[in-house]
């Protein structure tokens, strides 16, 4: 086989996923930014149904009256499409029975109309089942049934007597099923909720960045470089863990911590220290709690990069440094910390990226709270779509939070590209055939 | 510089130092296991007794009508499993194609793994979340487990291709002049060679299904698809219990695989993570 069909064909499933599960969802934020879907319109468009509350909109829109009552009203009519309908149904003879006998009334209810059916007596219709059957049959009122078109719906309003000129608003009303709009947007500018997230998120990336994954990390990374190996060992076990321990386990102990009858509020008791929620007392509780538990996580991927690099130093330049009389302090600013720079903005960018969407810890501990203190830009998409306490699942809005997001991650992972030596990745390969 | 020798005083401030930093986190880990087989008065920090009533979930469920967490470990362990053998099969080949195959459209597609390697897969839940709904295969482990793979591949073919490349040329070279294709030196001669990686991806993709928390929780949140992190978050969220041993003993049921894993791997893994993707 020639190599480009087994490249090909060794590429296949990893391109069906990429397509399904990256491109595909990429797009689909975008179209579904556009509309209004929730849990009440549902996903797949929707039918038609008139209720209660869509003749009260219909009123608020200036409908006239005599067309409300009408529609409102509208229930059971025996008239001579019901009486052909039953005929075909259940034989002429009782057709004619009851075109004689009930011809031309009406009926609020279907009850009603099958309680004057039974006052017939006739033998065709002497089961409930089959008097009930006989009675839809005049149904005429258009409330509370599901129409699957517009086109239907329009049938049974013209069938129930509303003239064609006033058909389009309440069939307009009438749609249970998503539509476009570009509403979306004009919330997410007008919202003061908005800034607040957007802020959240920044305070939220920066001082996790630059405290803990950064700061943190290369501390971890140095200090330990300098101790005997196996107390460098021990210590970097303890910071690696927090990454290894599934996130929920891993908020659990934090919040062991610093919970109402957690750890802290009981060892510092004793102390005369009132016993308050370490994580959820004010803004500020929770603040620290989020950057902690998230920092942590960071500080054990930025020490893992930066020990590498530093091992990666040449050790003649160290010891050369040391002949001459460089103190550790020296060693670190004048030898270390210049060659972390490519580190320091791998970590850095790749940290950005990762922060920026990351609510999954957040989501654990705090919740977004006290209040919505501690909610940021993705958790919010999260909530918004996919998990409130409403019930209303708004997707189209959730989606144009997210849209917001994958537009960013987008232009810089792009950025990255342009930015990290992408052409030593190219090297060719070395067989032609 | 690394030295091999006991610590000296020189050491002593660092060391002194990295303790403080480290306490909250080894109280954290002592107490997590401690917690779970003690009972602690309320209001207290020290122990006063032995337990195992922590541990009753194991006999049977915490609630009437909850799941059993055996159940819920069978869910977990199907779900890591396909994870990790599907990531896995997929990277190989396709990291293959992309490090030593000479195709057209080589360079866009390795620059689509670098945009995809570090994109954040989560912003696209929601739009992912409707789609399996249109594909019918919401709350179902399938529809899971299949996000969960393709949102793991771009680190999968990435740490592969890694591998891949620093397999010698000399390898190939001397099979294709042997008259053998490309799929047979791959089979035979190339992927002996890159087994270490296939382990070490293997034991990543296990590790990140297992501990994976939202993706079951958005897309399968029904009870039977249910896994032991959602389940596990769930109890803790439950004002019906408010019981950190009990939430312990549980979380360490979950967590043994990741510890047993952890312990027997150390060191592959810390290199692993230095490219993970994780917070």
């Amino acid at each position: 086989m020639r190599q480009d069909r087994i490249g090909f064909l060794f590429l296949t499933p990893a391109l069906i996923a990429v397509v399904l599960f990256y491109l595909l969802p990429v797009v689909m934020t975008a179209v579904f930014a556009f509309t209004n879907m929730s849990t009440s319109t549902g996903i797949r468009g929707g039918d038609y149904m008139l209720t209660e509350g869509s003749l009260r909109d219909l009123r608020e829109q200036g409908l006239n009256e005599a067309t409300l009552s009408h529609l409102a009203d509208a229930g059971y009519v025996v008239d001579a499409e019901g009486l052909a309908a039953l005929a075909e149904a259940f034989g002429a003879p009782l057709a004619e029975r009851v075109e004689a006998a009930l011809g031309g009334q009406s009926f609020a209810t279907g009850r009603d109309l099958e309680r004057a059916l039974r006052d017939l007596r006739a033998p065709e219709i002497r089961m409930t089942r089959d008097r009930k059957r006989a009675a839809d049959l005049f149904q005429r009122s258009v409330l509370n049934i599901r129409h699957d078109t517009a086109a239907a719906l329009a049938a049974d309003l013209s069938a129930a007597g509303i003239p064609q000129s006033e058909q389009d608003p309440i069939v307009e009303v009438a749609y249970t099923g998503w539509s476009w709009t570009t509403r979306n947007f004009e919330l997410l500018l007008s919202l003061p909720s908005t800034a607040r997230y957007a802020i959240n998120t920044l305070i939220y990336v920066a001082l996790t960045l630059v405290i803990f994954n950064v700061g943190l990390g290369l501390f971890l990374a140095i200090s330990t470089f300098y101790l005997p190996e196996r107390t460098a060992a021990t210590f970097r076990a303890i910071w690696f863990m927090p990454r290894i321990l599934p996130p929920v386990l891993y908020v659990l102990m934090w919040k062991w911590l610093m919970w109402d009858n957690g750890f802290l509020a009981s060892a510092l008791a004793p102390f005369g220290v009132e016993r308050i929620n370490w994580m959820m007392h004010s803004e500020y509780h929770a603040w620290v709690a989020v950057i902690l538990i998230n920092g942590v996580v960071g500080a054990s991927f930025g020490m893992i990069i930066f020990a590498s690099a530093i091992k990666a130093i040449p050790q003649t330049m160290l010891l050369a440094s040391e002949v001459d009389g460089a103190t550790r302090w020296q060693q670190v600013r004048f030898i270390i910390l210049p060659q972390m720079r490519w580190p320091i903005l791998f970590v850095t960018a790749y940290q950005t990226l990762s922060l920026l969407a990351s609510f999954e810890y957040i989501l654990l501990s705090t919740g977004g709270g006290p209040g919505s203190a501690t909610e940021v830009w993705a958790m919010a998409a999260f909530r918004t779509a996919l998990n409130n306490y409403g019930g209303n699942l708004q997707y189209g809005m959730g989606a144009t939070f997210a849209l917001v997001l994958v537009i960013i991650g987008t232009a810089l992972s792009l950025l990255y590209l342009r930015f990290f030596n992408f052409q030593a990745l190219l090297a060719k390969p070395r067989i032609e055939r | 510089m690394q030295e091999q020798r006991a610590p000296n005083a020189r050491h002593w401030p660092l060391i002194a130092g990295l303790v403080a930093l480290s306490a909250p986190l080894v109280v954290m880990y002592l107490y997590q296991v401690i917690d779970t087989v003690t009972t602690t008065p309320p209001g207290s920090i020290i122990p006063d007794g032995v337990t195992l009533g922590h541990w009753r979930f194991l006999a049977g469920p915490l609630s009437e009508g909850g799941p059993s967490v055996w159940s819920l470990a069978g869910n977990t362990l199907v779900f890591a499993t396909c994870t990790a053998l599907v990531v896995t099969s997929v990277s190989v080949t396709a990291a293959y194609a992309l490090s030593r195959l000479n195709m057209p459209g080589r360079g866009f597609f390795l620059g689509g793994l670098i945009v995809l390697h570090a994109f954040p897969t989560i912003t696209l839940i929601v739009a992912v979340f409707l789609i399996l709904q249109y594909m019918g295969l919401y709350d179902t482990l399938t529809g899971v487990i299949l996000v969960k793979v393709a949102f793991e591949l771009p680190f999968g073919i990435w740490i592969m291709k890694g591998f891949y490349d620093s397999v010698p040329w000399e390898i190939e070279m001397a099979g294709v002049t042997d008259g053998a294709d490309r799929f047979t030196v791959w089979r035979l001669l190339v992927l002996p060679q890159v087994q270490p990686g296939l382990a070490a991806l293997l034991i990543f993709s296990f590790l990140s299904g297992w501990s994976e928390f939202i993706l079951p929780l958005v897309l399968a949140p029904a009870n039977a698809p249910q896994v032991l992190a959602t389940y596990l978050a769930g109890i803790i969220a439950d004002d019906r219990f408010a019981d950190f041993s009990l939430f312990k003993a549980v979380s360490i049921f979950y967590a043994l695989p990741v510890l047993a894993i952890y312990m027997i791997f150390q060191k592959k893994l810390m290199n692993i993570y230095g490219g993970g993707t994780k917070g």
